[in-house]
C-alpha cells in the first residue's frame, strides 16, 4: 500500500476502528420489542419480519467520514447487537460485569441498562431460545456441559450464523428479482388446500424482509445526500453523491458496477447480522461472483486498479466494525470479538477449472493493506490448476505474520462437500466457512460447530471409571477400574465408550437445539436461498437445498493420542509402571513421581512422523468419525471436525494431569497440531504426522497451526522452499495449515518458557540445534539477530 | 549417527533432509559441534538445566553421579556412558549425543520426506562429523537414497585417505567440501592437521571422470583465516582445479558454546566474535575481484 494515492484514508478509517471501544448496542433489541409488542397473535416468522422491518425503518443511520461502503448493523461503531427474542438473558445475567470481563468486554452505558431492565428484560422473560434451551436440554448433556466435558451452548446464546448467503444472486438479480421469485411462488398457492396459507404468510414474512432493506438502503441514500450537501470538500462530495446513487439504485436493483456490488453485498451483509446476531456470515467466494464487474469495469474504463484496491480496502475496514456478542463462556472458547467474516480466493470453478483471476489478487493484497482482524481471509488451493503466482502471492501474505490466511486444500475441501451429500458439481463451489468449516453459498444448512466434545476428558473418564476429577463425581459410564485391565486394547476400548456416551449426549442436545431453532426463523436470511423461496419454507425450517447434520467439534487430538501412546507404552509393553502407580502419578499431578512422567514424556509423540504413536491417530479417528456419522438428525447425517478456536484452553481448565505426561489444568493441544513443544523434527515431520487424520471425513474441518521460521520466507529462495512445503500437504492430503511466523517476541517467550518451544530449532548451513539448549548468552544473540542477520529459527 | 534434520533450506537445493554422522579426524577450533568429533555414543551433561534431583545418582551403576551441595558432580573418568541417567533425568540435563543405526535405518529417515524433495528439488544430505570416516555407511546409505530417486548431497573436510572418498563418489549428486586455510601449518594449527592431504584430494576430485557438482566452502573464521592473501590463496586454487562449481562463504558462528560446556570442552575461541554483515560483504566483494567462480554467503 505504501505510496498507493488511498493510504492515508485507508490509515485514517483503519485508525478508528482500532481505537474504538466495543460497546453494547441495545437500539435493535429495543425496536425489535416494540415491534412485538405491537404484533401480538400474527404468525412468530410475520412478527420477525415486521420487527425487521422496524428496525430498517429506525436504526440510526450513520455514515462516518472517508467512508466509500457504507452500513452498520446497529448504532454504534463497534457495537455488539443483542436480538432479545434469541437470548436476551445472557446479557441480564452479565449487567454487572459485561463492561470489564476478561474475555471480550462490551461497555454498556448506565442508560442503556435502564433501557434493558424495563424495557426489554421484562417484554421477554420466559420467550427466548436460550431459556427454551436451558428448560429443554436433557440431564446427562447438561451434566457434561456443566462438568466442562462438553461446550454446547453456543447456539442458544446467538442466532444463525455458520452459513454462506446467496450473496450472488442478490448483487445480480437484486431484490426486485427475488420479489418476482417470491410472487411467482405466492401465485401458485391456492388457500383452500392444507398448509398453502402457512406458506403464504411464509412468503409475505420474505416480502416484507425484503422492503425493510430497501428501505434501509434508501435511508443511507438519504443520509449521504445531507452529508454531501454539508460540506465544502468538493471531492468528498463526489463520494458522498455516488454513494446516494448507489444506495438508492442496490440492491434494489441489480448491481451493475464493482463499487454497486461491493456496496449491495455489504448491506446484505448487514442485514442478516441484523437479524440474528451470530459469528460465521461468511462472503465466501468474492473473487468469483464480483469477478464480471470488476472485469467489465476495467474494459469499460470505468475504473483503475487502484481503485478497486481502494474500494476492496473500504469494506475490509467495514468488516472489522462490529463484535459479536456472546456470553463470557462463550467469548472463553472463542475469544476476540470474532465475526468469522471468511472471504475465499482462489481454488476451481464450477467447471472444475482453475478459477484464479485478477480479483484474486487485489483481494489478497486487500488484507495485505489493512490487517485487521477482518475479514478472515482463506485461501482454497488446488495444486493441478491454480498457477505459481497465485501461491508465491499467498507465501507473502503468509510472511506478513498476521496469521492469514488460512490455506486450504482445494481437493479435500470439495471431498469434504461431497461426504455431507452435494453432488460434486456443486461441490466444486464450495467455500470455507467461520473458522474452517466447509460451506455452500446460499444452499446449505446446518450448524457447523454446534457443539465441542473434550477429548483430554474422554481419556480422564477412562482413568477414573467415569469419574470427574475436578468434582469427585461419577458423570460418564462406568468403563471399569483400569488397575483390572489386562492389556492395552481393554483401556483403549473404555477410552473408545467413554466417546461413545460423550457423543451420544451432544447428538441428544443438539436434537434439543434443532427443535428449539424451529422457532428461530429468519426471513432476510432466507430471501437468498432460492430453495427457501421455492419450497415456502424457512432456511430455520429446513428450506435450503442442501441440510446436514450438526458439526461435533473434537478438542485435545494431540492429548487422546499422546496418552493412549503413553499407556500403552509405559504400563503394558515397556511395563515402566503398573497402572495403579501411573493413578497415583496423575493423581499427584506427577509430583513426586518426576521419573515417571519423564518416562512417559519420552514416550514417542504425534508430531514427529513416527509410525508408532500416528497409527493411533488414524484408527482413532476413523473410529470417531464413524461414531459420529452413526447419527442422523432430522437434517441429516451428524457432522464430526476439530476446530479448537480458542476452546482448547478453558477444556484444558477441567482436565487434570494425563498419561501424555502433560500436567493438570494447561491447556489442550489446538486443533490437529502437535502439543506445543513435543514436535521435535520439524515442519515436515509435523506434517507427516497430521496427515495420518482422514481430514477428508472431518467434513466441518481439520485446523492445523503451524511455527514458521522467518529466514525460510525473508529470501526468494525460502519463498520458493515455502510453496513447495505447501504442495507437499496438499499431496499428504492434509486439508488446512496456517502459520504464526516466529518472531523476536516469540523467542523471548520461549527464553522464558522453554517448556512450550522444546522444537523449535535454530539452523545454519550444516548445523541445526535446539533453542531452548543454548545458553542464555546464545539465545540473546540469536533474539538479537533474527530476520536481520539470516540466522534461522523455527 | 548424531542426530538428522528434516526441511533444511541451506545444505543443498530445495528442502533437504540432513543426517549428521558422528566422529570426525579434524579437531577445528571454531567446530561448532564439538559432540559430532567422537566416533562413539557420548554423554553430556547440562550443569544450566540440572536441578539437583538425585535421579541419575540412583540409577548409575558406575558410582560417576554423585550430589554435593544439592548439585550433581560427574565424575568423566567413571563415566560408561551407559546413558541409564538420560533416561530418568525429568530436566533433560543428561543428554546422549549419537546413537548406532543401520544404513537402511538412516535411508529410511531419509525417504519418511520424499513427498517434500518431490516438490522442492530437494533430497538427503549427509554432514557430520566427517562423513568419508564412515564410507561404507555413508556409501549405503546414499546408494539406498539414490536407489529410491532421491538427490544426494554430503559435507565434507575431504581429510581422509582417497579410497574412502572413492568408495562413496559414485552416489553422489553434489559435494561440499571445505578450504579451512591454504597454509598447511597454520591449517595444523587451526584444525589439529595439515592441508596437504585435503587439497590433494579436491584436485583428484575434480579431475576424476563421474565427479559431482562440487562446491567449496570456506568458513570465515575473524582473525583466523579471513586475510586477503589466505582469501586469495584459496579462490587461486579453486580456479586452479577446474572443477569447482562455485565458492560458498560460511560466517563463524557461536551456537555451539553450550555444547562445549556440556561436555566440558574448553572452548579456544571464547572472544571470537561473529564476522557482521558488512564485514561478510567486503570478503565476498573482494573475492569476486580474484576470481571468476560465482561466490555467495550461505545464511
Amino acid at each position: 500500500m505504501e505510496g498507493k494515492p488511498y493510504r492515508e484514508r485507508v490509515e485514517r478509517m483503519k485508525e478508528r476502528v482500532i481505537s474504538a471501544r466495543p460497546e453494547m448496542d441495545l437500539e435493535n433489541a429495543r425496536i425489535l420489542t416494540e415491534s412485538f409488542q405491537e404484533t401480538e397473535g400474527l404468525p412468530l416468522v410475520v412478527r420477525k419480519a415486521k420487527g425487521f422491518y422496524r428496525q430498517c425503518k429506525e436504526k440510526t443511520v450513520k455514515i462516518w467520514d472517508d467512508e466509500l461502503i457504507v452500513g452498520c448493523s446497529g448504532s454504534k461503531m463497534r457495537g455488539g447487537i443483542l436480538c432479545a427474542d434469541t437470548c436476551w438473558s445472557v446479557l441480564d445475567e452479565e449487567l454487572d460485569t459485561i463492561s470489564e470481563r476478561k474475555y471480550d468486554p462490551f461497555y454498556l452505558r448506565p442508560e442503556d441498562r435502564e433501557m434493558f431492565e424495563t424495557v426489554i428484560r421484562p417484554y421477554w422473560k420466559g420467550k427466548s431460545n436460550y431459556e427454551e434451551w436451558l428448560a429443554q436440554i436433557p440431564q446427562d448433556t447438561r451434566e457434561l456441559r456443566d462438568h466442562g466435558v462438553i461446550y454446547i451452548n453456543r447456539k442458544a446464546v446467538r442466532g444463525w450464523g455458520e452459513t454462506t448467503a446467496g450473496y450472488s444472486w442478490i448483487i445480480t438479480e437484486g431484490l426486485k428479482g427475488i420479489r418476482e421469485e417470491i410472487q411467482k411462488e405466492k401465485d401458485k398457492l391456492d388457500l383452500t388446500v392444507p398448509g398453502d396459507y402457512e406458506k403464504d404468510y411464509y412468503l409475505e414474512s420474505m416480502r416484507i424482509a425484503s422492503e425493510g432493506i430497501e428501505l434501509l438502503a434508501n435511508r443511507y441514500a438519504d443520509e449521504a445526500e445531507r452529508l454531501a450537501a454539508g460540506t465544502e470538500d468538493s471531492k468528498r462530495k463526489a463520494e458522498l453523491l455516488e454513494i446516494t446513487r448507489i444506495c438508492r439504485k442496490v440492491p434494489l436493483n441489480p448491481a451493475e458496477t464493482f463499487w454497486e456490488a461491493l456496496q449491495s453485498l455489504y448491506l446484505y451483509q448487514i442485514c442478516i447480522f441484523m437479524e440474528q446476531n451470530a459469528a460465521s456470515y461468511n462472503p465466501g467466494r468474492m473473487d468469483q461472483y464480483l469477478w464480471p464487474f470488476y472485469r467489465d469495469d476495467l474494459a469499460q474504463g470505468r475504473i483503475t486498479e487502484d481503485k478497486a484496491q481502494e474500494l476492496l480496502d473500504c469494506l475490509w475496514i467495514k468488516f472489522s466494525e462490529p463484535c459479536l456478542f456472546q456470553d463470557a463462556q462463550t467469548a472463553e472458547f472463542a475469544a476476540g470479538y470474532p465475526m468469522f467474516q471468511n472471504v475465499c480466493v482462489g481454488g476451481v470453478d464450477t467447471n472444475g477449472r482453475d478459477a484464479v483471476n485478477d480479483l484474486s489478487y487485489l483481494i489478497l493484497q486487500a488484507t495485505m493493506d489493512v490487517q485487521l482482524y477482518q475479514p478472515s481471509l482463506s485461501v482454497r488451493y488446488s495444486m493441478a490448476k491454480n498457477p505459481n503466482s497465485f501461491l508465491k502471492k499467498v507465501v507473502e501474505l503468509i510472511r506478513l505474520g498476521t496469521g492469514f490466511p488460512a490455506f486450504h486444500n482445494d481437493d479435500i475441501g470439495i471431498r469434504m462437500l461431497m461426504n455431507k451429500g452435494i453432488p460434486l458439481k456443486e461441490a466444486f463451489d464450495w467455500n470455507p466457512c467461520g473458522c474452517v468449516e466447509t460451506n455452500l453459498e446460499g444452499r446449505l444448512r446446518h450448524y457447523t460447530a454446534l457443539a465441542d466434545i473434550n477429548l483430554g476428558a474422554m481419556v480422564e473418564f477412562a482413568l477414573l471409571n467415569g469419574r470427574n476429577r475436578k468434582s469427585g463425581e461419577i458423570i460418564s459410564v462406568e468403563t471399569g477400574d483400569p488397575r483390572s485391565f489386562d492389556s492395552y486394547q481393554e483401556f483403549e476400548e473404555a477410552v473408545k465408550e467413554q466417546i461413545r456416551y460423550a457423543v451420544r449426549a451432544v447428538v441428544k442436545g443438539s436434537h434439543v437445539i434443532d427443535e428449539v431453532c424451529m422457532k428461530r426463523p429468519v426471513p432476510a436470511l432466507s430471501l437468498t436461498f432460492k430453495d427457501c423461496i421455492r419450497k415456502a419454507k424457512d432456511y430455520a425450517w429446513g428450506g435450503a437445498k442442501y441440510n446436514a447434520g450438526n458439526g461435533i467439534i473434537l478438542i485435545g487430538i494431540a492429548d487422546l493420542i499422546n496418552s493412549l501412546a503413553a499407556v500403552r507404552s509405559v504400563v503394558f509393553e515397556k511395563k515402566q509402571a503398573a497402572m495403579a502407580e501411573l493413578l497415583d502419578a496423575l493423581d499427584h499431578d506427577f509430583a513426586g513421581y518426576e521419573t515417571l512422567q519423564k518416562q512417559c514424556r519420552d514416550v514417542p509423540k504425534y508430531g514427529n512422523d513416527d509410525e508408532t504413536v500416528d497409527e493411533i491417530a488414524g484408527a482413532m479417528f476413523t473410529f470417531i468419525a464413524d461414531e459420529i456419522e452413526r447419527y442422523q438428525s432430522k437434517f441429516g447425517t451428524m457432522t464430526p471436525g476439530i476446530l479448537p478456536v480458542s476452546g482448547n484452553t478453558p477444556f484444558g481448565l477441567e482436565v487434570g494431569a494425563l498419561p501424555s505426561g502433560r500436567n493438570a489444568f494447561k491447556p489442550l493441544a489446538d486443533g490437529v497440531s502437535p502439543s506445543g513443544g513435543t514436535d521435535q523434527n520439524g515442519p515436515t515431520s509435523v506434517l507427516k504426522s497430521v496427515s495420518h487424520i482422514p481430514h477428508g471425513r472431518f467434513v466441518q474441518g481439520t485446523l492445523l497451526n503451524m511455527k514458521i521460521e522467518p529466514e525460510l520466507l525473508s529470501t526468494e529462495h525460502g519463498l520458493i522452499q515455502m510453496m513447495a512445503l505447501l504442495k507437499s500437504m496438499c499431496s499428504l492430503g492434509i486439508y488446512h495449515v496456517q502459520f504464526n511466523v516466529i518472531d523476536q517476541k516469540k523467542l523471548l517467550r520461549a527464553q522464558q518458557k522453554p517448556e512450550n518451544y522444546k522444537g523449535l530449532l535454530v539452523r545454519v548451513a550444516g548445523y541445526t540445534a535446539y533453542f531452548v539448549e543454548l545458553g542464555k548468552d546464545v539465545q540473546d544473540e540469536i533474539i538479537a539477530r533474527t530476520v536481520q542477520n539470516g540466522i534461522s529459527v523455527g | 549417527m548424531l542426530r538428522y534434520e528434516g526441511a533444511s533450506i541451506h545444505d543443498g537445493p530445495g528442502l533437504r533432509t540432513v543426517l549428521f554422522l558422528k566422529g570426525c579426524g579434524l579437531c577445528c577450533r571454531w567446530c561448532s559441534t564439538p559432540e559430532s568429533q567422537r566416533f562413539q555414543p557420548e554423554k553430556g551433561f547440562s550443569a544450566r538445566l540440572c536441578r539437583g534431583c538425585g535421579a541419575c545418582a540412583a540409577v548409575c551403576p558406575a558410582g560417576a553421579m554423585s550430589i554435593a551441595d544439592g548439585k550433581i558432580q560427574w565424575d568423566r573418568e567413571k563415566c560408561r556412558s551407559c546413558f541409564a541417567c538420560v533416561a530418568v533425568c525429568p530436566e533433560g540435563a543428561q543428554k546422549q549425543y549419537g546413537t548406532w543405526m543401520t544404513a537402511e535405518e538412516a535411508a529410511k529417515i531419509a525417504a519418511r520426506d520424499e513427498v517434500f524433495y518431490f516438490h522442492s528439488g530437494g533430497g538427503v544430505t549427509l554432514s557430520g562429523g566427517e562423513v568419508m570416516d564412515q564410507p561404507e555407511f555413508a556409501a549405503e546409505v546414499l546408494r539406498l537414497c539414490r536407489s529410491r530417486g532421491i538427490h544426494t548431497a554430503v559435507e565434507t573436510s575431504l581429510s581422509v585417505p582417497w579410497k574412502n572418498i572413492s568408495q562413496v563418489l559414485p552416489y553422489i549428486n553434489l559435494l561440499y567440501v571445505d578450504i579451512k586455510h591454504m597454509d598447511s601449518d597454520r591449517h595444523r594449527e587451526l584444525t589439529g592437521s595439515g592441508n596437504r592431504r585435503i587439497l590433494e584430494n579436491i584436485q583428484k576430485l575434480c579431475g576424476s571422470k563421474d565427479r559431482p557438482e562440487i562446491l567449496v566452502r570456506i568458513p570465515v573464521i575473524p582473525g583466523q583465516n579471513d586475510g586477503r592473501e589466505n582469501l586469495r590463496d584459496t579462490a587461486a586454487f579453486c580456479e586452479s582445479c577446474g572443477g569447482i562449481s562455485g565458492i560458498e562463504l560460511l560466517p563463524y558462528h557461536r551456537l555451539g558454546i553450550e555444547t562445549y560446556r556440556n561436555l566440558e570442552i574448553p572452548y579456544e575461541l571464547a572472544d571470537c566474535l561473529p564476522p557482521s554483515a558488512e564485514r561478510m560483504g567486503e570478503i565476498t566483494a573482494f573475492l569476486r575481484t580474484v576470481t571468476s567462480l560465482p561466490v555467495t554467503t550461505a545464511k
